[in-house]
């Protein structure tokens, strides 16, 4: 790292030193210094709409969001103070307010927020008669949980440039919305779900979601539909998948994913799954049989051809959704157990 | 992949980058906010040709000469890096000779795009000192597919737009896990890590590892097995998770292919139209998630997979159903262990050394990395293109296996859409996708469509010499008339029942990109 390039200033009477650019949200990160934030995701541009983030700054007027500023030579910030604390504290009442729990499918950070800072459960009940029309099957909104952060909003601006999400009115009427009030299968939205990814309160949800998260159990694994290799958790309770999600920072996705990678599990326990060996019987038709039964028949089968017309009459094809152990395996399975070089895989790319 | 990010210039070819690749698409998208230039080479007015400064909507099957024409401007013009051609390529002149003959205005003609733009969107390219080249299989499934591929080297030497971040040409792999496929040895002239069959020391290697004399005889390539059907080569086929009914070109040959053979195993997590019909075993198998094992990704990245759930009812691992046939067929592998498997494969592959699964717990890891302390490798051709100096190309235009003709007298060209996956068999069982987009349907010029009385929304027959499909005709002008575009995803309604024999003779890739077919309302 060029030290040319970077800032020393002062944080919580320290010296810490950050890249130029930086913020200084991303300096307490660094120094691990709590600071509590709702509106800011990494992936996103600084927004400073949440105010939870206020850091007193020297010689500045009012306390300064982090998210917000960029951290500059020299100067001296306080990241923890009373009169910090009691400001955060009266931001997440006004936000808890205005806030129901959600469903529990997704962590709700707001509520989790409040409990750091003593806030407890304080909802004003506001009609929120805004409703729309949707026929889609992957997201869904409640409201009363939406803090109007405006991460959703902005993911799609920017991140997708999709623009199938609104904000729309002022104040107590602000809402959410699909563009012009549309269903999410009637607007510019891919289903993708990144605005599911960065709701900080669970507001947006997965609609096929079976549990809340806090049930679940997470696995990381890598996404199988297309060649980028997003990496991903598959929550899972009772041998089910609840849901599939990715976390912020982690692989080559940075925690994006398409609507196939988040949405398209349905298929791992879908009714049509093979179950048992099937062998095809004098009929002609296909029947369930044991393990054994079934692989005397392969071997059979094999050996037979071999025997008649040698191995290389006998090739081998996989998939190349295959992992690398199975793939490995099967041309292992043809040179060395069978004796034939006969093995490939659609690979056209 | 977060490298595009940081390019300055990209050069989309032959890639729906947003609707094949969606979250790879997320860092081009970055890299535009930042001010990106982008120029994109498709028949299709995609959602990033929309958005580009330059969009060539080339006619199918015409990419060697466009590129030869970008050639032309750029050495015409004096935009050579020619410290890079001199120190760190071979064959030039043969290039050179080559590009001479595609003036920008010859290649509009054939090509069907404005020679100003071809001009414009060379110079943008040679001039833009990071700019990298991005392409997918618009290239690849070609009669010339090599030859598109090389089109595209030829530039990146050219302009000396290799080996550095954010340049290169950069291929985007279509599946999860194509790249480790072949890696691993799935492949007919080359053992696991590229060590090529005909190398007597990788054959002896191999030999001495596995414990028994291995074949020397090259394999069949895929599209050989498909005809060695036919003639009698190939009389058992061992499938996993395939379906080639459905994935191979010409339907009917590969249909009457697995008629001739006398013993088809399928390894499957469905039954599929291959396995339905020809199947004499079939053995059910595991998903992604009922496994562990690495999946490597399209930036060489070798990634763990990781078992979230048991196999349904008696399906069982596809590792372990490989190690039970291996002993039933006489050859004790030990136990079918994910970490054990791929640690062969590295002890005896140079590249791959020093991956290991505690290295990549967290993060994959990219290769080449031969030593356990190595960090991987970010990009490739650093310094000097790996193979020691860079080789230019002099090409040519190679007309397509069938082109429009009185009878058939429409360029039909295939592709994905985001809402699907290959045959799918995983997306199809899923009512959202299935919301979204539910048959087949082809994209058909206004004219074409107002000639032929063809109302947006109505069904068409496509028909083709090989066979004939009902599909829905989407009237856009996402196509220029005379060129149709379908997704390949629909059982019902396969394009592989009108694609041809076309492939590339080298690798023998099909040419799903270009067949000759007409309209029937």
């Amino acid at each position: 790292m060029n030290s040319d390039l970077n800032v020393s200033f002062e944080l919580d009477g320290k010296t810490v030193e950050v890249q130029a650019g930086e913020t200084l949200l991303a300096a307490c990160r660094k120094t691990c210094t709590e600071v509590p934030t709702l509106c800011h995701d990494d992936r996103l541009d600084p927004y400073g709409g949440c105010r939870m983030c206020l850091v007193e700054l020297e010689g500045a007027p009012r306390p300064v969001p982090a998210c917000k500023t960029t951290a500059a030579k020299g100067m001296k910030v306080t990241s923890q103070s009373p009169m910090l604390e009691r400001v955060r504290r009266t931001m997440a009442e006004m936000l808890m307010t205005e806030h129901t729990s959600g469903n529990g499918v997704q962590v709700d950070g707001l509520e989790e927020c409040a409990k750091e800072l003593g806030v407890g459960a304080m909802p004003i009940k506001f009609e929120n008669p805004r409703t729309w029309e949707d026929r889609n099957r992957f997201l869904a909104f409640d409201p009363g949980a939406c803090i109007l952060c405006d991460r959703c909003v902005r993911y799609c601006d920017e991140v997708m440039q999709c623009t199938a999400l609104e904000h729309v009115g002022q104040g107590s009427e602000a809402f959410i919305q699909p563009t012009d009030g549309a269903s999410f299968l009637d607007t510019s939205c891919e289903l993708c779900g990144g605005c599911i990814s960065t709701c900080p309160t669970g507001a947006l949800y997965e609609k096929q979601a079976t549990a809340p998260i806090a049930e679940t159990e997470a696995t990381r694994s890598v996404c199988t539909f297309c060649g980028v290799g997003c990496v991903l958790d598959i929550h899972t309770k009772d041998g089910k998948v609840v849901k599939i999600s990715s976390e912020e920072g982690s692989g080559p996705n940075d925690g994006h994913l398409c609507n196939k990678g988040r949405f398209a599990w349905q298929f791992i326990h879908h009714k049509d799954r093979l179950t048992h060996p099937l062998v095809r019987n004098a009929q002609g038709e296909l029947e369930e049989t044991t393990w054994e039964i079934a692989y005397s028949r392969v071997v059979e089968g094999l050996s037979a051809v071999k025997k008649k017309y040698g191995a290389d009459s006998i090739g081998f094809l996989a998939s190349s959704r295959c992992t690398n152990e199975d793939v490995y395996a099967l041309q292992k399975l043809a040179r060395s157990a069978v004796g034939t070089n006969n093995v490939h895989s659609c690979a056209a790319t | 992949m977060e490298e595009i990010e940081n390019t300055d210039c990209m050069l989309v070819v032959g890639s729906n980058t947003t609707e094949a690749h969606p979250v790879l698409a997320l860092r081009m998208k970055k890299a535009m906010r930042k001010g990106a230039h982008l120029i994109v080479v498709d028949p299709r007015r995609t959602w990033l040709a929309e958005r580009a400064e330059v969009h060539l909507q080339l006619r199918p099957g015409t990419d060697i000469p466009l590129m030869n024409a970008f050639a032309y401007v750029i050495l015409e013009e004096g935009l050579a890096d020619n410290t890079y051609i001199e120190n760190l390529t071979e064959n030039f002149d043969e290039f050179a000779a080559a590009a001479k003959e595609w003036p920008p205005e010859r290649a509009a003609e054939l090509c069907e795009v404005s020679a100003d733009d071809i001009r414009k969107a060379a110079r943008l390219y040679a001039k833009t000192d990071k700019a990298g080249i991005y392409y997918t299989l618009g290239i690849t499934e070609h009669v010339c597919g090599v030859d598109n591929v090389r089109s595209l080297s030829n530039l990146a030497l050219v302009t000396g737009h290799l080996g550095r971040e954010s340049v290169g040409v950069n291929p985007l792999r279509g599946q999860n896990n194509v790249q480790g496929c072949n890696d691993v040895g799935n492949n007919p002239v080359y053992f696991p890590g590229y060590q090529e069959v005909a190398d007597p020391e990788a054959h002896a290697k191999f030999s001495k590892v596995w414990g028994k004399e291995l074949s020397k005889t090259p394999g069949l390539r895929l599209d050989q097995m498909m005809d060695g059907m036919h003639d009698g080569r190939l009389k058992a086929f061992y499938v996993m998770g395939e379906d080639p009914v459905v994935s191979e070109p010409n339907a009917k040959h590969v249909e009457s292919g697995f008629e001739q053979v006398e013993f088809v195993v399928c390894q499957d997590i469905f039954l599929n139209e291959t396995s339905r019909i020809y199947a004499d075993v079939v053995l059910p198998s595991t998903c992604f998630a009922e496994k562990d094992g690495t999946f490597t990704n399209s930036e060489r990245r070798v990634q763990r997979v990781r078992k979230a759930l048991d196999p349904p009812g008696e399906a069982r691992a596809d590792l372990q159903i490989l190690h039970e046939l291996a002993a039933a067929l006489g050859d004790d592998w030990g136990p079918a262990d994910p970490e054990t498997v791929w640690n062969e494969f590295a002890d005896y592959s140079p590249r791959f050394f020093g991956i290991r699964y505690p290295r990549i717990e967290t993060f994959g890891l990219q290769w080449p990395c031969p030593e356990l302390d190595h960090p991987g490798t970010k990009f490739l051709h650093e310094g000097a293109p790996m193979r020691g100096k860079g080789k230019f190309y002099g090409l040519d235009h190679v007309p397509a296996w069938e082109e429009p003709d009185e009878d058939y007298p429409f360029l039909l060209t295939t592709g994905r859409t985001l809402y699907h996956y290959n045959a799918a068999t995983q997306t199809a069982r899923s009512e959202g996708h299935m919301d979204k987009q539910d048959r087949c349907f082809v994209e058909i010029a206004p004219a074409d469509a107002r000639d032929l009385g063809i109302e947006d929304g109505s069904d068409l027959k496509v028909e083709s010499r090989r066979g004939v499909i009902t599909v829905q005709a989407k009237v856009t002008d996402a196509v220029h008339p005379g060129v149709l575009w379908m997704p390949m995803h629909f059982a019902e309604a396969r394009a592989n029942v009108l694609t041809g024999d076309g492939k590339d003779p080298e690798i023998g890739t099909p040419e799903y990109k270009v067949t000759a077919v007409r309209l029937l309302t």
